[in-house]
């Protein structure tokens, strides 16, 4: 009975969200075929904002400022229609709007009130103040302040974190880009079972992330991880190794950073891996031929001939593994989030979240958001600036 | 001729070596999702045994049969299907006319709209967790499937336009010209023509949809709050929790899990990297 119910519900929002995308296709057709009727203006902007409203209300919603939003929308669609585009580019318009407006709800929006709640001061004491009159207090860059002076969790400071930050970025993407050339150069031989080998050596990228880092998590465990047990056998075989302190280390509490980096490298190698392989694979072996007939050592060939040509696949796939990265709060989370977690493996990104839902600060956690983004921006463009001008060079 | 067998024992010694590289660092790799394995058949009085054999003495289902019996699990699968299969549906269709839009057409905003597009894939993920949440507490969604659909329905958007608009690109002009000179209209050459041809890299779309939403977590745990909505995810991580841990359970659970996508992804897996490679190549 229930699976019935969830199914219906589930299947009446999708109804309802393709009717809403055939009224919005309806509503810019008539802007294309009759923009520059006298009349149109009338109704662009005072029937179609009260019809909106109607159909709002009718869905149960009530909307306190949404009629001058969308009076405010018909009056840029309006004017965007009348002086821009002027009846032309039809159907790429009408194609794109679903998706324009579906991201500029739920990813322009939600972008912008980010912003506006970091300058207004929302937090667990005026959660229900907002939820019922939808107003905070505007405290203009305090949050900003707060975010430089206060810590996010309980002690750690926004400058230990960007520096964690930065260490975990690195060591991580080193790894990872390390770990998978060195995969994908022993796996580029023509050797027998490649695709055995290929296969086993994903495994950690195509389990789903949840399991693979629960269960490492476990294999960190002091007493029933696997980590340990070995540690403690080998610290009970070799005695001298005993005497170097070697033994069961406590992963979770005392170095939950390098527990996490750890499972993170585990995880992230396969992925480099596949695309240096398939960079590695579309060398052809005349390069090498030639370079033989040369006489060129084996470390001479990797340096001069693969590393030069890998590196328009490489690039991009280190670029998108820096902001994967930066941007990890899965591992971390899943890892040190439950009740009594440490806040020692904490990056910034980590701490935003569990600022806003550990600690239900959350105009903080947006003032805080925003500083990372604004970092992580900054870096981008640099390192793309450079990017382009090493492309110059060449 | 003993120049020649000392070459071969050279090479010989070599592709052994690489071998014996590669499978120590397979087994490194796979370990973990054995021992979940070897875990999941542990009868309940030895679980937290410090035993590494893979099969463990006394093996059972036992755990697998609780884990159905006792928890939600079921349920949670089913929220995850029905959240997952709703917004693959709802991204894939809004990303594909969006993405023949962009591999068809000249118009004002176009490059514009391809580098929002891109550069919206540099915004921290967890950054836009929070204003989600406050938007889906305010529209009374909370603990809803609604909720959680909006939420992630266009999370995967750009990318998916992305890898779409390439796959568009390559497929001939001449095609929908020929339908258009018999008569059909420029959305009917996209509906007749383009979206039947591009079936592969429409399913890529939506197999890419479906496991990021299948596996997410972090909306999941600040949206849904009552065992019975919870995503799988969420129910793992609490099977897992910190003082009682059901490590039996927790692995059965995982491995239930994980098989079917491990096959899937590796299935599919040639595609979804070269649509990886693609969307960042050409940019």
């Amino acid at each position: 009975m229930e699976i019935i119910r969830s199914i219906l519900e589930v299947t009446g929002f999708i109804v309802l969200i393709a009717a809403g995308v055939a009224a919005l296709v309806g509503y810019l057709y008539t802007h294309f075929k009759y923009y520059d009727r006298g009349w149109f203006a009338w109704v662009a902007l005072g029937v179609y904002p009260l019809l909106a409203l109607a159909a709002l209300g009718a869905a149960g919603l009530h909307p306190h400022s949404a009629l001058r939003s969308l009076f405010f929308a018909s009056v840029i669609i309006y004017a965007f229609f009348r002086y821009v585009v002027k009846g032309r580019h039809t159907v790429p318009y009408l194609l794109l709007a679903p998706a324009f407006v579906g991201l500029a709800l739920l990813l322009v929006y939600p972008f912008v009130f980010e912003v506006y709640l970091s300058f207004h001061d929302l937090k667990l004491t005026t959660i229900m103040m907002w939820k019922n009159t939808g107003s905070i207090p505007f405290v203009w860059f305090e949050q900003y302040v707060k975010v430089f002076t206060t810590s996010p969790l309980s002690e750690v400071s926004f400058w230990a974190l960007l520096g964690r930050t930065l260490l975990w970025t690195f060591s991580n993407v080193f790894f990872h880009v390390a770990g998978g050339f060195a995969l994908a150069l022993l796996l580029n031989n023509a050797i027998r079972f490649k695709g055995f080998y290929r296969t086993l050596l994903v495994i950690p990228w195509a389990m789903p992330q949840v399991v693979a880092v629960l269960a490492m998590r476990g294999e960190f465990h002091s007493q029933n991880g696997f980590v340990n047990i070995v540690l403690t056998k080998l610290a009970a075989a070799f005695p001298f190794l005993a005497s170097l302190g070697v033994g069961p280390v406590q992963w979770l509490s005392d170095y939950p950073l390098l527990t996490c980096t750890i499972i993170n490298v585990w995880l992230g190698i396969p992925f480099m891996m596949v695309v240096i392989l398939g960079g590695l694979q579309s060398i052809s072996s005349s390069y090498y031929d030639a370079a033989d007939i040369d006489g060129a050592s084996y470390f001479q060939k990797l340096r001069f001939i693969t590393l030069p040509l890998i590196k328009p696949v490489l690039m991009p796939a280190v670029t998108l593994g820096t902001v994967w990265t930066f941007n990890n709060i899965n591992v971390i989370y899943l890892v040190t989030g439950q009740a009594g977690g440490t806040e020692q493996a904490d990056i910034l990104v980590s701490a935003l979240y569990k600022a806003a839902f550990t600690y239900n600060r959350y105009s903080y956690s947006a003032a805080f958001a925003i500083v990372v983004f604004a970092l992580l921006f900054f870096i981008s463009v640099t390192y793309l600036h450079g990017f382009d001008a090493a492309k110059e060079e060449r | 001729m003993s120049q020649q067998d000392a070459i071969r024992r050279r090479k010989r010694i070599k592709y052994f070596l690489i071998h014996a590289v590669l499978l120590a660092t397979a087994a490194l790799f796979v370990y973990p999702l054995l021992r979940i394995f070897s875990v999941s058949l542990r009868p309940g009085d030895k679980l937290f045994s410090t035993d590494l054999s893979l099969i463990p003495a006394g093996a059972t289902f036992i755990a697998y049969a609780s884990l159905l019996r006792d928890t939600m699990f079921l349920r949670w699968l089913w929220n995850s299907l029905l959240i997952t299969l709703a917004t693959s549906f709802i991204g894939v269709s809004l990303a594909s006319t969006a993405a023949y839009a962009f591999s068809r057409f000249r118009f004002p905003g176009k490059k514009a709209g391809l580098i929002l597009l891109l550069s919206s894939q540099m915004i921290p993920a967890g950054m836009l967790i929070l204003p989600l949440f406050l938007m889906i507490m305010k529209l009374k969604l909370m603990n809803t499937y609604l909720g959680m659909i909006i939420a992630y329905s266009v999370s995967s958007l750009p990318f998916s336009i992305w890898i779409l608009k390439g796959y568009y690109d390559t497929i001939p002009r001449s095609l929908e010209e020929a339908a258009l000179v018999d008569g059909t209209s420029q959305v009917g050459a996209f509906w007749r023509i383009i979206l039947p041809l591009s079936t592969p890299a429409l399913s890529i779309a939506f197999l890419f949809n479906f496991t990021t939403a299948w596996n997410e977590y972090l909306v999941a745990r600040v949206v849904l709050f009552s065992a019975k909505q919870y995503t799988w995810t969420l129910g793992l991580f609490e099977l897992q929790g910190q003082y009682i841990t059901q490590w039996g359970m927790f692995a059965a659970g995982s491995m239930l899990v994980t098989i079917p996508v491990l096959c899937v992804f590796l299935y599919s897996s040639k595609w979804l990297i070269s649509g990886l490679t693609l969307g960042s190549v050409k940019g």
